[in-house]
């Protein structure tokens, strides 16, 4: 694939001068740090309520953000622009997605500050957390690829938001109802069980699973991604 | 003269509605070619299918010498400018800021972005954003977008449809500029006015098909017919042929001092097309 740093720079500055002009979009990424600083005020201080508030700077910030501003590019016709321009499919996948990934690091970043949570092995948990942002980068841009307007973007985002983010609200009820235990699969849930695993003795086992869990759902993203991307370029 | 555009047998149907039916046309190197008819002739179903934004049902559709398919890559998406009537420019951008990006994309120096700015006749507004912009401002910065990197091929999806006259003038000089150094435009556009001062030769598409293709000055010689008007003084209209008959008519008004008016019935393009496809162009 024919990747230019050049592009991509270029679609990034533009994205960062769009994001912070658009208020309405801009705003989200304050709500998982007034929830982080809810939790840490209420006293919260177990691995699952620190993995609420980070799935949710993933949901909120990565995935809503993403979604947004693909959307808003479709609406705007610019998506189709860019597309007629030389930027190959790299270029504005990689150039789209880079803002978001460098706001995400800085959100998570300050969200786990102010909760309070000090992980065990940072390397690790590092690692799983840039994976999951790729994952949840993948998830928006598909939402937005599927919306032809900021408005529609924003609603089709909203199953992602409730079954990412509260994804361990499902696993908390699965005793009651055993079809959720699924909910252990995602993401958000194998982040959160391998937080947990960090904190005391843990196998290689415990580490690769849920690392491999979360590549192995942002490489189907990305390839479906890929495909309905093709499929938009043309009419 | 190179072939740039190629197009031939070409057919598009949309949900078994045909909007290309066997349309067939070449463009030379360096030709400004006007595609005209009414909203909905499929003019731009054509430009979509020349810049692979859509698939063709069937047909040959070449340019430079290779499958349309083939513009999806970067290299040749370098090779062609578009303007189309859907801007596609960031609101929320300027004008510089926005063709600051697209000197990017297409890895120009710097000096492009004055280069175009100033071919549209906007240097000096670009610090506005897109967002206060007229239809007609947005439509030259979606045109030095376009040219901005000195396309070969150039396509233009009704260009000047918001512009007021002065700005008008002003494109046609920078397009025939372009087209001097050797850009190839494709045009199209249902104002007969701007096909006949801008186009080498035109195309008249109706429903779907082609109905008329030439220089407008053969089509006018085709469709028209030799008489001349003559107005004279005392406010009569006379129409006359050529031939000894009239002739001697013509001579006797001149010599009288009669003569108010002397005019040619040439039929204008939009007469031609209504000629032909029985239909208005809008």
């Amino acid at each position: 694939m024919n990747i230019s740093m050049t592009r991509i720079q270029a679609i990034l500055m533009k994205d960062y001068k769009e994001f912070s002009r658009n208020y309405a979009v801009s705003i989200m990424v304050l709500m998982p740090l007034a929830l982080a600083f809810l939790y840490n005020k209420s006293g919260a201080n177990t691995i699952n309520t620190y993995f609420l508030a980070i799935n949710m700077a993933f949901t909120l910030v990565t995935a809503y953000v993403q979604c947004c501003l693909i959307a808003e590019e479709k609406e705007k016709n610019t998506l189709r622009s860019l597309m007629l321009s030389p930027a190959s499919l790299g270029d504005i996948l990689i150039g789209k997605s880079l803002f978001v990934f460098i706001l995400t690091m800085v959100i998570v970043a300050l969200t786990i500050f102010i909760v309070g949570y000090s992980p065990a092995n940072l390397f690790i948990l590092a690692i799983a957390l840039i994976l999951s942002t790729v994952f949840y980068i993948a998830i928006g841009t598909l939402c937005g690829l599927f919306a032809k307007t900021v408005m529609e973007g924003s609603l089709i985002i909203l199953p992602v938001i409730f079954i990412f983010g509260f994804g361990s609200f499902a696993l908390a009820l699965s005793s009651a109802f055993p079809i959720l235990k699924i909910a252990e699969w995602l993401p958000s849930s194998q982040l959160a069980q391998l937080a947990e695993a960090l904190e005391g003795t843990y196998t290689t086992m415990d580490v690769i699973i849920p690392i491999a869990t979360i590549i192995a759902w942002s490489i189907v993203t990305w390839i479906v991604v890929g495909y309905i991307y093709k499929k938009r370029m043309v009419d | 003269m190179n072939t740039v555009i190629d197009v031939q047998h070409l057919k598009k149907t949309f949900n078994k509605e045909a909007a290309l039916k066997d349309v067939s046309f070449t463009i030379q190197k360096g030709e400004i070619f006007g595609f005209l008819g009414p909203s909905g002739s499929g003019k731009t179903t054509t430009i979509k299918i020349l810049t692979a934004q859509t698939e063709k049902t069937a047909g040959d559709v070449l340019l430079f010498g290779r499958p349309a398919s083939e513009m999806k890559q970067s290299n040749n998406r370098k090779r062609f400018g578009i303007l189309t009537d859907n801007s596609g420019l960031y609101t929320r951008l300027s004008i510089e800021e926005n063709l600051i990006l697209y000197s990017n994309l297409y890895q120009l120096p710097k000096s492009a972005v004055k280069e175009a700015l100033d071919f549209v006749n906007l240097y000096g507004d670009r610090k506005k954003k897109i967002s206060q912009l007229s239809k007609g401002m947005m439509q030259r910065v979606t045109l030095a977008r376009a040219i901005m990197h000195k396309p070969e091929l150039l396509f233009l999806d009704e260009p000047t449809s918001a512009l007021d006259p002065v700005n008008t003038q002003h494109i046609y000089n920078g397009l025939r500029k372009l087209n001097e150094m050797g850009t190839t435009i494709f045009l199209t556009t249902h104002d007969m006015s701007e096909a006949e001062v801008l186009c080498d030769r035109v195309a008249f598409l109706h429903k779907g098909k082609i109905r008329a293709i030439g220089a407008p000055k053969d089509l006018k010689k085709e469709f028209g017919d030799e008489s001349i008007t003559v107005e004279l003084k005392n406010g009569a209209c006379e129409v006359i042929q050529n031939g000894e008959q009239d002739a001697e008519k013509l001579y006797h008004w001149m010599q009288s001092n009669e003569v108010s008016r002397i005019y040619t019935n040439e039929p204008t393009l939009g007469t031609i097309f209504m000629q032909i496809t029985g239909s208005d162009l809008v």
